[in-house]
């Protein structure tokens, strides 16, 4: 009002709103050529990846392919790995699911520090875990006490699903760990005013309640099972149609040169692989727990 | 008597309970009114047998529980935000007590059922919790607490996630929960009109200790600190040097004399309800002590009430009725007189004032 006397109101208007329009139009084209760019780089990265996996599965002819997939040393590959990695899914499981109920909810003696060794495989190698698990079960005062029992564990079945468990559990315990750490232990305290005794209020309570995490760790660690090598291989050994798991196969027939045979195991891994990611983002796509 | 606590004490990270006695009656509705942070929500956990005391004992019917675990205490617990199991539906968040026992499933569901019913919650019963109402899921909260038949139930903020309209009906079926079942409830709360329209009886916690307890009257019209008096909506809260007189008890703010009845002198707190402050135009000729003469800085209209704050050296906030605001003509910068007596004046001792102290009585 007090400036009409200077710029002519409908003037000044116009002004404004060429000037807003311009910074608009300008803020539109920089921002599209950000977004432009980091959108092609995603798509190239992208594309790349599915011409690469493509690669694979096209490689071979397809019924060398299908040959490969019906032999017997890779429907031995995939029974054997199926087995040992649901076993040893069952058994971290049954590890996990105790140590990181206990992780969560007890403060005890040095329970960061135990954290912190359960922790330890994780960011470890596959191979030196392995080649630590070998010289336990092996040359080691325990190694040589359980064989004196009779007890054969290196270079057998038993070693596979040891293996497969030593690697995976840490990471079981860790989901478990902080989807119990998300149940409000209040819950856990009305359960126990009205009766329910601590085995009670963990079955009724704190793991009903974690179901999703446990469901979504539990596939992971049967897709990690059924593709773990190094440790496998430092434990199990690498021996035909013995040990002869899937990622096993894949370098035993790679080693020899039997491209069709190892592309086949490829194959199969790649598929449980893609099965997994699905699954996962079938049930827990939106909430992002791992 | 069902419940006796006894000089209890408790730790936990930033929260304490400091040496805690309290007892509450058979069928007794009793508040424990406080802000947040005074450590109620622990004193309520404790007694329901979550944390173990530091010292102290707890009696229910005249047996120490302070070691029971929590599991056999028969002692139900709401927590404010209920915590029903998200992966149960109601029928079986209510039922979780009697499962616990093992009872055939055909028993629990009458039991369930019959409180249900009870409660107005009948038709919940397939409902999952989420799909419930904040007064929907109070009521399955309470129900799942009561099937155990408790003989103390604890509520913990039990009105303060409600909606206004819920809030007023939720207040007057828990006032009705002790005769109808014979329950004794403990509701904690920092609401102090809670304290008005259920407490039979009610503490008043501050900092982890019990301050004040008493039926509601007792504590609104005799707060025997500060705090509680500030806590049941005592506007004027001041500090001055009482001191005695010809005239009787005087108490000295800065340039204003007040009179008062007390037998404390030094350094002490007053307070003055809003509702005891009489607004005039010329000087009132009344038996009342007091007569400020004070200016009007702000006026305050909410409802059929107006708040009327005021500078006469200190400044006072009254209430009255916008009738007799617009009567007396009554305008912001106006000069006025305000009137109330010397037994209007609640006196506390100062307990850390730097004066000399001396009760005389």
């Amino acid at each position: 009002m007090c400036f009409s006397g200077i710029i002519p109101p409908e003037h000044n208007e116009i002004n404004i709103l060429c000037s807003v329009h311009m910074k608009r139009i300008f803020r539109v084209l920089s921002f599209s050529w950000f977004k432009g760019s980091l959108i092609f780089l995603s798509g190239a990265l992208i594309f790349f990846f599915c011409l690469v996996f493509a690669g694979l599965i096209l490689w071979p002819e397809p019924r060398a392919l299908f040959e490969a997939l019906a032999s017997e040393e890779i429907r031995f590959a995939i029974e054997l790995s199926l087995i040992t990695s649901l076993i040893s899914t069952m058994l971290c499981a049954a590890i996990a699911l105790p140590v990181a109920y206990a992780l969560s909810r007890y403060q005890f003696v040095s329970s960061r520090l135990m954290g912190l060794i359960i922790s330890l495989p994780l960011s470890l190698p596959p191979l030196v875990a392995g080649i630590a698990l070998l010289i336990f079960f092996g040359p080691s005062v325990f190694g040589q006490l359980i064989q004196a029992t009779g007890i054969d564990i290196v270079y057998t079945t038993s070693a596979i699903i040891i293996a497969q468990f030593f690697v995976n559990v840490p990471y079981l315990i860790r989901v478990m760990r902080s989807a119990f750490d998300s149940v409000n232990p209040r819950y856990e305290y009305v359960a126990r005013t009205l009766g329910a005794s601590e085995p009670g209020v963990f079955f009724q309570v704190s793991l009903p309640m974690s179901k999703q995490a446990l469901l979504a760790g539990l596939t992971i660690t049967w897709s990690k099972a059924m593709g773990e090598f190094g440790a496998v291989l430092m434990l199990a050994g690498a021996t035909k149609m013995k040990t002869e798991t899937l990622p096993i196969a894949l370098y035993l027939n790679i080693s020899t040169g039997d491209l069709d045979m190892a592309i086949a195991s490829a194959t199969i891994l790649l598929a449980i692989s893609v099965g997994t990611l699905v699954i996962f983002e079938y049930f827990f796509g939106s909430r992002r727990i791992l | 008597m069902p419940l006796e606590i006894r000089s209890l004490s408790k730790t936990l990270g930033d929260f304490q309970l400091r040496n805690v006695s309290l007892t509450i009656k058979d069928s007794e509705y009793f508040i424990i009114l406080g802000q947040s942070g005074a450590g109620k929500t622990i004193l309520l956990e404790t007694i329901a047998g979550i944390h173990r005391p530091d010292t102290g004992r707890i009696f229910l019917d005249g047996t120490d529980i302070t070691d029971t675990p929590a599991r056999h205490r028969h002692i139900g617990m709401v927590y404010q935000d209920y915590m029903l199991f998200p992966h149960l539906n109601v029928e079986k968040n209510i039922g979780f007590g009697l499962k616990q026992l093992g009872e055939p499933g055909e028993i629990i569901r009458n039991a369930v059922e019959e409180i249900s019913a009870l409660l107005g919650i009948k038709h919940l019963l397939e409902r999952n919790p989420e799909t419930l109402s904040g007064g929907e899921q109070q009521r399955v909260a309470i129900a799942r607490a009561l099937i155990i038949r408790p003989r103390v139930l604890l509520l913990d903020e039990p009105l303060s996630a409600l909606d206004a309209i819920t809030r007023r009906k939720m207040r007057t079926e828990l006032s009705r929960l002790p005769s109808l079942t014979g329950v004794s409830v403990i509701h904690i709360t920092h609401h102090a009109e809670d304290l008005i329209s259920l407490g039979h009886r009610s503490a008043v916690m501050d900092e982890g200790s019990v301050i004040q307890v008493g039926n509601p009257d007792e504590i609104f019209q005799n707060p025997q600190t500060p705090f509680v008096a500030a806590f049941t909506g005592m506007e004027n809260l001041f500090s001055g040097i009482a001191r005695e007189s010809h005239e009787g008890k005087i108490i000295r703010v800065g340039t204003v004399r007040i009179h008062a009845i007390t037998p404390l002198t030094g350094p002490v707190f007053f307070g003055i309800r809003s509702e005891d402050l009489i607004f005039s135009r010329e000087i009132l000729k009344s038996s009342a002590r007091n007569v400020l003469k004070a200016t009007v800085t702000k006026i305050r209209i909410m409802g059929s009430l107006a708040w009327v704050m005021v500078d006469c050296g200190i400044c006072l906030t009254g209430v009255l009725t916008v009738q007799s605001l617009f009567e007396l003509e009554i305008d912001d910068g106006d000069v006025v007189y305000i009137t109330f007596k010397a037994s209007a004046v609640t006196v506390f001792p100062d307990e850390n004032g730097t004066g000399k102290k001396g009760i005389i009585s």
